[in-house]
This record gives C-alpha cells, structure tokens and sequence, in this order.
C-alpha cells in the first residue's frame, strides 16, 4: 500500500492471468510428465519395446522446450508481475516463507539441470544411468510441487498460523494433503493431454496401443484429481465453502465455477476413454485437442475457484489482496493514506487528483477503469436507472436491476426499487438530480466500505475471518480518514456515466 | 502527509538475521553471474564470430560460434535457474527499493521476459536450423538472440541504479528514461558486457586447448584457442580502463564510502584490481595458448575468482548508495535456524546428487543397442 502504481491500462489482474494460466498449466505438465516419461522408459527397457521408448523421447524434447524455457521463464514471470502490480502483498508472502523458496529453488535446480541431462543423453549413455536421471528429474519436479503447494494452500487456509505465526502451522495447513493429492493428478492429466500429441507419430501398427496405455494413465489422473478435489472441500472451513456450496451459496458466480469444474472433469473421462481406450484410431490432432481443451478447462476452472474463494484476501485473514494488513486497518483510518504512503501524498493536491491516487493505491489492484472489472462499469449510471425505472419493454427492467443494482441493494426487491424511483419523465427531465443520487450511492458505498473496516478490526484474528458476513464480501475495506474517503468519491464522481453517455 | 517515497520495511521481518541473507545474495548472484557471463558474453561473440566466418562451420570462427552456443542451449536454463535465487534474496532484504525501481521502470521491465523467451528460443533456432554449415539463415537469430541479451542487461543495470538510488525516484517517476543519463550507466553496463565476452572467450580458450591436448582436430582447436585467447586480451585491456572510469564516476559519497571503508571495502577492491591487472599480464604472455595449458586453466581461475570478489565490491557499493536511506529502517528478525538448516542440509544433499549423476553420465558411455 506505500508503493507506486503502475498505471496498466488492462490491469493487473488480467496480466496475472495472461502469465499465470500458462505456467501453472506448463509446471503441471513438468511434475507429471516426469513421472510418466520415466515410468514409459522404464517399461520401454523392460519390454524392450521401441514405441514406447519413442514416446518417452519425444515428450522429453517438448518437456524440455516447453517446460525448461517456457515454464521456467513464466515461473519468473509470476514473480516480475506480482511484484509489480501487488508488490506489498507479494513482499509479504516471501518474507513470511523465505525458506519455503530457498527449498523450493533447490528442487528446482535439480529438476532443470536433470531434464538438460537426460535430453541431451538419449542414444549416448548406457539405459540404467538414462533412467536414473529421468527419475531424478521426477523427484526434483514433484518436490518442488510438493513444497510450493505448502505456500499456496497456506494461502487460502493458514489454518492455526494465524494463531502461532509459525512455518510449519502454515505449511502443514488444513487443505495441504488433500490439495496434494489434487495436484498429483492434474499433474498426470496434464502430461497425459500433451503426450497424446507425442504419441500421434507412434507407427501405425503400435499406434493403438500406446494410446491405449495413455488413456490408463488418463483415467487414473481423472480418479485421482477426482478424489483430490472432493478431499479438498471436505476440508474446506465451513465460511469458505458456504461462499459456493449448499442451498443459497454467498456467492452464485462461484458456484457456478464449481459446476463448470465437475463437469469439465466429467467430460475429460469420457472423451478420454472413448478416444484413447474405446477407439484408439478416433484420436487425431484434433480429437487430442478437444481433450487437452477439457482438462484445462478442468484445472483453470479449479485454480478460479480456489483464487476466488479466498477473495479478498492474499493470505486469509491476515493481508488483502492489494497489500493492506487486517492489523494495520484502524492505524491507516486514523492517520490517512496519505501519511502511510509518499505515494499517495505526492502530487497534485486538489481533491480529485488525490482520489485517484488513492483509488491507484487502494483498488486498481482488482479494478480498472473501463477493462477487467472496470469501476465505471460497476458504478450506477443514468441509463441504468432510466432502464429500471422505465422497464420497456417489461422484464427489462428486473435485468438491469440484478445485473447493475441488486449488489449495492440486496435489501430491495425490483417492485420496491421501482417504488423510490421517480418516473421515467422526470428521471430524463432532470439528469442533474440522478447524477446526484449515482454520486451520493458512491460516496455512501464509500462509507460503506470503510465501515466495513471496523468489522475486520474486531473480527478474532487468530481464526479465520467469515468473509460472507461482510457488507462487500469480495472486496477490502477502504482505509483512509474520512476527507480522503470524501475525496476518492470525488474522483469517482468524475467517471460516473451520465446521460448520453459520458 | 508523507513525503518519504520509500515504503516501509515489511512487518513479517527476517526469518534469520540480515548479514545471512547479504551473504546468500552475494553467493548466489556470483553464480548467476557465471552463467549470465556465457549467455550475455558468449552470444554476442558467438555472433561476431559467426558474421567473420561468413557463416561456415569449416571456418574455426563458425566453429566457434556453434560451440558457444552448444554451450548456450545449457546455459541460459542456468542463467535463469540461478538467477532465481538472488531474485529471491534481493527481494527479502531490499524489497522497498527493488519493487520499487521496477514499478517505476515497469513496462520495460516487464519487458524482459518476452526479450528472453525471444532471445532464448532464437538461440535454439539457431542451433536446430543447423544453419551455419547450410549458409544461411541461422546468423540472423544468433543476432536475434545477443540483442536481446544485451537489452536485458541494459535493463537490469538501469533497475539497479534505480533501486539504489531512492533520492531519484521523484524525477524518474515522470520520466523512467532519466536513468540512461545517469553517468554510471554506461561504464557499468560495459563493466558487465566486457566481463561477460572475456568469460566466455576464455571458457572457449580452455575447451579448445583440452581438446587440442587430446589430439582432437588439433589444427582447428588451435585457431579456435588463438582467437578466443585475444578476445579475452582485448576486453580485459577495455575492462580495466572501464573499471577505472567506473570507479571515476560514482556518486561524492559512495566512493568516499568505499575508500574510507578499511578493510572491509578496500580489501576485495585492491584485491580485485590486482588479480585483473594480473589477468592482463597473464593474457599478454602468450600468443598461442595451446602451448601453454597451465596458463589457460591459471588464467580462468583467476577470472574467476575476480568476478567472485567483484560481486562482493558490487554488493558493497549499492549498500553505500542506499547507506543513507537503509540507515532508517530495520528488519525485525525471528530466526528460524532449523528451516535454515534443513535449507542447508537439501542444498548439499542436491548439489551432491548433481554431481553424482553427472559423474554417472559421463562414466557411462555407450552406443548403439547398449544406449538408451
Ligand atoms: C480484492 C479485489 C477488490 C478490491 C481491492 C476492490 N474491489 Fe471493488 N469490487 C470487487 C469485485 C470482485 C466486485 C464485483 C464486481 C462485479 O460484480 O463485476 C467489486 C465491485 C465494486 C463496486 C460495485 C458494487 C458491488 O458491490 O458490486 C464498487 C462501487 C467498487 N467495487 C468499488 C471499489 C473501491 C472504491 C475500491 C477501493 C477502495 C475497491 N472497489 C476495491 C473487487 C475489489
Ligand atoms: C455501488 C453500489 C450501488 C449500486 C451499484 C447501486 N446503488 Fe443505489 N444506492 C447505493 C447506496 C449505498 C445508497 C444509499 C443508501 C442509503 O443512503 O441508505 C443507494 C441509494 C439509492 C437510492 C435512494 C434510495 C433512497 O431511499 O433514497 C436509489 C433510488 C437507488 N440507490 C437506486 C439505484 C438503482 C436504480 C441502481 C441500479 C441502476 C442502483 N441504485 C445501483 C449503492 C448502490
């Protein structure tokens, strides 16, 4: 929250995920294609079978293009972005697990200098010592996932480090065996969509058969992400899985990510089955790439779930995801943003300038203007209010309001909105007026979010906090004194669109 | 109001107290550097020895420049590896003012990784294209692949002057391309690229005279040897008037700093610049290396060894220029010497369990059906 802000006009967020989505999918396939290039050689010398020892050749040449350029240059990536665009909360989560990475990096060293090894050995060293390095890479490759995940999982469920503060509590958290578990098969699903590829130049008479071995270890990727995820909901705490589960979940998107994700996993056994088990000669370049569509749907429909539960936060209950720490919520109150950050005091003084510092500072993390989650979107606008108001033709009223109102005022049914409202004929006569009333919801939504504050202020800090009980479950509060509230509402007031657009 | 820029040190504090992560910051950058010297040297000499062949593998230039970057294919995956860790501990200790200079550098920043996946992947165009022995086409991603590393490192000395120099941030951040007339940008960037280019000759000068003492094509290891042998000549000679120029154009009071500092600054500094005038005289003694093998392998030695004492200096100087705003903020620690330990024990245990599969690859030759 004291550092500058990168101005990006498509946001953060969406620069994450264009860096993000890739790698997370690359590293899974460099975990599991590991453990299923050294199982195929080693079945490869045992059978003495050269379409199998093909296959392991060949998704060695991609593991290392793919995985040791690609996957380790994104890795970083993460890294180069997170600390750009949230670098107090990026700060935070390296300092708290500096080892973690330390143990992380030597995995990682290990993992590199083995797949450089075993691709650049192939045909030039005896078969045990080839098979040696392939197995050294696995373990290199799945240690570090099993020591990464530690971090991750940590973050959606710190469990009783919120309490102690210490390593292992969070490390060992609630979610962390089962979202192994988890791990370790889309790991194997994910090596099993890209080999299918590799395994397409089989010669013609093996062909079947090697595909036939790739749908066994398909299937048994499904059973085990299967398992995983269900493990990982078991244990979910109860506010986290209310967010997205039982009769009235807190969050409907959530769920219906949810949904997605079961039957996007559905569909990756069935089409694998049909396509590698049942009827081998089905899978083209084209059948493997509805397959391979199906399980990434699958894991970035399980990474969405994950990352939007623990929203806001970065680390539950303990730092949000634009960097603001839950203990320093009443000190920035009383003191101001801008006493807390240079940044936010440097510049133009007037108040609208100010406002859009701290908005840069405070919400840019997750909003941009008119892009992903833009704020003028999410605002109140004059058409929207005209829509509700008018409802012409009839039912398009209720749409506009529960896509643009029903948010900010869950307490109002359509027919009662439509009872407050003036009438269309004056709402147009008069655009001064709802230009004043968009204003004076932002402002009040403002306040709402500050008092909202309090809550995570004198909320148990040594459990996890209910987010679903929250005014703005999805968003942290704002912090600041309350002139600087006045003045972020004054620069949102600027972007409010008012009749006939601007 | 505040009107400090520099944000404040980060509560969650040091899981082992600062002098470790200094020290593991300097470790693990020396070997990056390594690394970094064989990929940023060895491509642009690569590439210009690649443009004197004319582009044929038959002539030892061309030669040359396909073992560089044989070498490359490896070397840039370590570059990246080992750069992760002091990406990692620059991170822990001087997290304000990293972040910071890369916020105020952003785009360009960011830019780096796709100058590395360009540059990386062209590397290795160039070498399935195969082309040099076919005569076309490989030269253009050679040079692909060394602009590319050289704008990286252009990048990267810019983020450090940034990051060490908190008093600047206020301008930079109305105009980040401030930094390129920062009068140590220059001498610094070619303190790195010329350091870079002697490495990586010299590594290329040691190869070929082991292969020459094998009896293996004895002729072309020997040109291959001469050549590289006065490249490493000449950057050292440009190294040592650079490193001067340098040292000439600091900041008042980081030099000062770095002269008054006793021992402790002095000591690898002089050190330093003796072992590289000593280089020098090494590499004027002979013309053709292969007659002398001891000197090569003496010669790389002490090159590396300069870079390792060079990276303490380097670490020393930016702790001067941020002596100032360091002095203010302090970590709060809570060692954590078991994780420490376990850190240390699993580098060595990995370490040994490279080195034992390398040594096992290299004892076990084989061919044909024995092979894998
Ligand atoms: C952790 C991410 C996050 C941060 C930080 C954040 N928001 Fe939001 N905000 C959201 C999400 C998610 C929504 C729902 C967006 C949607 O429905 O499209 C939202 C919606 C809104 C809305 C519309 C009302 C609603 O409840 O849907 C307003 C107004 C808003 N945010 C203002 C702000 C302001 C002002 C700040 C800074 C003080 C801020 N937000 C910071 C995530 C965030
Ligand atoms: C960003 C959140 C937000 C959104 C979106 C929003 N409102 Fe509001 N609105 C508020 C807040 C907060 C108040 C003030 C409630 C209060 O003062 O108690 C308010 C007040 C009102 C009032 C005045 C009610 C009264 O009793 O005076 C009307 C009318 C209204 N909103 C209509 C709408 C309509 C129509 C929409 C959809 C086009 C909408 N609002 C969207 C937050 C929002």
């Amino acid at each position: 929250m004291d550092y500058p802000i990168w101005d990006l006009a498509m946001g953060g967020g969406l620069l994450m995920a264009i860096v993000a989505i890739p790698h997370v999918i690359v590293a899974h396939f460099a975990v599991g294609g590991g453990l299923l290039i050294a199982v195929t050689e080693t079945l490869a010398v045992r059978r003495d079978d050269p379409a199998l020892r093909e296959l392991a050749r060949r998704s060695s040449l991609v593991l290392i293009l793919v995985s040791t350029v690609f996957g380790a240059i994104s890795g970083v990536g993460i890294w180069v972005v997170a600390g750009l665009i949230s670098p107090g909360a990026i700060s935070a989560l390296i300092h708290t697990y500096v080892w973690g990475w330390a143990l992380e990096w030597v995995f990682f060293v290990l993992e590199i200098v083995a797949a450089l090894v075993y691709y650049a050995t192939w045909d030039k060293i005896s078969k045990g010592a080839h098979l040696l390095v392939g197995w050294l890479y696995f373990v290199g490759a799945y240690m570090s996932l099993v020591v990464i995940n530690g971090i991750i999982t940590f973050m959606l469920t710190p469990g009783r480090w919120l309490e102690t503060h210490a390593f292992w509590d969070g490390f060992f958290n609630p979610t962390y065996i089962p979202s192994t578990l988890l791990r370790t098969g889309i790991a194997i699903l994910m090596a099993t969509v890209f080999m299918v590829f590799a395994a397409l130049k089989t010669p013609e008479d093996r062909r079947a058969s090697v595909l036939r071995y790739l749908g066994w270890w398909l299937a048994g990727g499904v059973i085990v992400s299967y398992a995983g995820y269900r493990w990982w909901e078991a244990v979910l705490p109860e506010t986290v899985l209310a967010l997205f589960r039982g009769a009235a979940p807190s969050l409907a998107s959530l769920a219906a990510t949810r949904h997605f994700v079961l039957w996007a996993l559905a569909v990756t056994l069935v089409v694998g089955v049909l396509i590698l088990i049942l009827m081998p000669k089905l899978t083209r370049a084209a059948t493997a790439v509805v397959l391979a569509l199906a399980a990434f749907a699958f894991f970035g429909g399980y990474e969405r779930l994950r990352e939007g539960t623990r929203k806001p936060f970065l680390i539950h209950s303990h730092l949000f995801s634009n960097g603001l720490l839950v203990s320093d919520i009443e000190t920035i109150n009383a003191e101001g943003v801008a006493s807390w950050s240079g940044w936010v005091a440097r510049g133009d003084a007037d108040p609208v300038s100010f406002g859009r510092r701290i908005f840069k500072t405070e919400c840019s993390s997750c909003h941009t203007l008119d892009g992903y989650q833009g704020i003028r979107g999410v605002m109140p606008s004059f058409a929207e209010v005209l829509a509700v108001a008018a409802d012409d033709p009839p039912g398009s009223g209720e749409r506009v309001f529960q896509a643009e109102c029903a948010a900010c005022h869950a307490d109002l049914s359509f027919a009662e909105m439509r009872e407050v409202l003036p009438s269309p004929d004056e709402i147009n006569g008069d655009p001064e007026m709802i230009y004043d009333l968009n204003v004076g919801m932002v402002s009040a939504t403002i306040a709402g979010l500050r008092a909202m504050g309090a809550d995570y202020a004198a909320a148990d800090r040594d459990r996890m906090i209910n987010t679903a009980a929250m005014d703005y479950p999805y968003m942290p509060p704002f912090v600041g004194t309350e002139k600087e509230a006045d003045m972020l509402g004054q620069y949102l007031a600027t972007l409010i669109p008012q009749k006939g657009g601007e | 109001m505040n009107p400090n820029l520099i944000p404040a040190v980060d509560p969650a504090g040091l899981p082992g107290p600062a002098w470790l992560f200094h020290i593991l910051l300097v470790f693990t950058f020396f070997l990056h550097m390594l690394f970094m010297n064989l990929t940023l040297g060895g491509t642009l000499l690569a590439a210009f020895a690649h443009l004197r062949s004319g582009g044929r593998r038959d002539d030892f230039r061309g030669a040359l420049a396909g073992r560089l970057m044989a070498v490359n294919n490896f070397g840039i995956s370590l570059t990246i590896t080992t750069g992760v860790a002091p990406l990692l501990f620059i991170q822990v200790i001087y997290h304000q003012y990293f972040y910071t200079a890369t916020i105020l550098l952003a785009s360009i920043w960011f830019a780096t990784l796709i100058l590395l996946t360009v540059g990386y992947y062209a590397a290795y165009l160039y070498k399935f294209r195969g082309a040099p022995t076919r005569g076309q086409g490989g030269g253009l991603w050679l040079g692909v692949s060394a602009l590319m590393f050289f704008v990286i490192a252009m990048i990267h000395v810019a983020v450090n002057l940034v990051s060490s120099q908190p008093e600047k941030w206020g301008s930079l951040a109305d105009g980040g391309w401030n930094v390129l007339g920062d009068p140590t940008f220059w001498p610094r960037l070619f303190h790195f690229v010329l350091a870079g280019i002697a490495f990586a000759a010299l590594v290329a000068v040691w190869w070929a005279v082991r292969r020459a003492g094998a009896g293996v094509d004895v002729e072309i290891n020997t040109e291959i040897a001469r050549y590289a042998w006065r490249w490493a000549l000449w950057s050292t000679v440009l190294q040592v008037a650079d490193g001067f120029l340098l040292l000439m154009v600091l900041p008042k009071p980081v030099l000062k700093g770095l002269m008054s500092g006793g021992l402790a600054t002095l000591g690898p500094l002089t050190l330093a610049i003796f072992i590289g005038i000593g280089l020098l005289m090494m590499l004027a003694r002979a013309s053709n290396p292969v007659e002398n093998p001891g000197l090569v392998t003496g010669t790389l030695g002490a090159m590396t060894l300069t870079i390792a004492i060079m990276s303490i200096t380097r670490h020393q100087v930016r702790a001067l220029y941020l002596e100032p705003a360091t002095s203010q903020h302090h970590f709060q620690v809570v060692s954590q010497w078991g994780n420490f330990l376990l850190f240390v024990v699993l580098l060595v245990a990995g370490l040994a369990t490279v080195a034992y599969m390398v040594r096992r690859v290299l004892t076990s030759p084989a061919t044909g059906e024995d092979a894998a």
